[in-house]
């Protein structure tokens, strides 16, 4: 469990800064806690911070948010073979604690030769935690801080998004893909189309990955 | 209505991380699918940096946020940590805006 720690130390670091950036958004404490307990995805729950600042409808949320999850079931259809040995109630409740970070570490444990869930559960459960406390603590941080714009911090979840992309870029067609969604979605932004912007330039990109195979 | 769209997205969310334990899916994507999904969530985040970056607030940027977010890149690029990007960026943002 000793390798997970970076990864712990992210996690704090990124749930802090969520909860400021939520609460200098204008979104009650209670509807931070209840995003972070509920869904428990860093990268949905900052589109929806920023979705809602803009007033985006409902439905248009809840799709950008699917969007943006879909990838879990490739890792969860991975994991598969190995969650399949666990009864339906347990691996059920498992699957709810499943993130990019959770199955990193899962899939290392079973390539080494690991078969019990039990190494999965603390860690992803630990994350959960993690990521709750500090979300409080970022909602506590973020209601001393006056101004915002002044101090930056506005732009501290578009520093997250820049970062976690960065961190994201595996071959160079993620470069492109990554580039032309951002271009796209500012152009669309600019033309008066912020709030379906995102989905629209999310959906179309990924289309250069299946032509481009490097 | 935020409280409609936190419980839509948790149902949407868990169902992507639990639909492939519930379901006997035996047959694999198609290469193609297996590609388009991978680079669904980078193409997601980073449309969401661009609005924010060109017109943040809905408003033309004067360049702060493009050069911050410049800076963000090859902060996070060179040291692999996203709170050095995020430091970075912020620090960068509130210098520039002043000048």
């Amino acid at each position: 469990m000793g390798e997970g720690w970076p990864v712990m130390g992210t996690t704090i670091v990124v749930g802090i800064t969520f909860g400021v950036v939520a609460r200098q958004a204008g979104l009650e404490p209670i509807e931070i806690t209840a995003m972070s307990l509920l869904v428990f995805a860093g990268a949905s729950e900052f589109a929806m911070v920023r979705l809602f600042s803009e007033g985006a409808a409902t439905p248009l949320v809840i799709a950008t948010v699917l969007f943006i999850n879909l990838r879990h079931l490739l890792m969860a259809a991975s994991l598969r073979p190995y969650f399949m040995r666990a009864p339906p109630a347990r691996r059920l409740a498992a699957a709810f604690f499943l993130t990019d970070e959770s199955f990193a570490m899962a899939t290392s444990h079973f390539r080494r030769g690991g078969t019990s869930l039990v190494y999965y559960v603390t860690f992803a459960v630990a994350l959960f935690v993690l990521w709750n406390l500090s979300t409080l603590a970022g909602i506590a941080l973020g209601s001393t801080i006056g101004e915002p714009r002044r101090y930056g911090v506005d732009f501290a979840i578009t520093a997250t998004f820049v970062g976690i992309v960065v961190l994201a870029v595996r071959r160079p067609v993620d470069i492109a893909v990554a580039v032309v969604a951002a271009a796209v979605a500012g152009v669309l932004a600019l033309a008066g189309a912020s709030t379906v912007a995102v989905i629209t330039a999310g959906a179309l990109a990924p289309a250069l990955a299946v032509f481009v195979r490097k | 209505m935020i409280w409609l769209a936190i419980v839509g997205s948790a149902v949407a969310t868990y169902l992507t991380r639990s639909l492939p334990f519930a379901l006997n899916v035996r047959r694999r994507l198609p290469p193609a699918a297996t590609r388009y999904f991978e680079a669904l969530p980078v193409a997601i985040i980073a449309a969401l940096v661009g609005p924010a970056v060109v017109a943040p607030g809905g408003m033309l940027t004067q360049g702060a946020e493009p050069l911050a977010a410049a800076l963000v890149v090859a902060t996070v690029a060179w040291r692999r940590s996203l709170l050095a990007g995020v430091i970075a960026g912020v620090a960068a943002v509130a210098l520039l805006r002043l000048v």
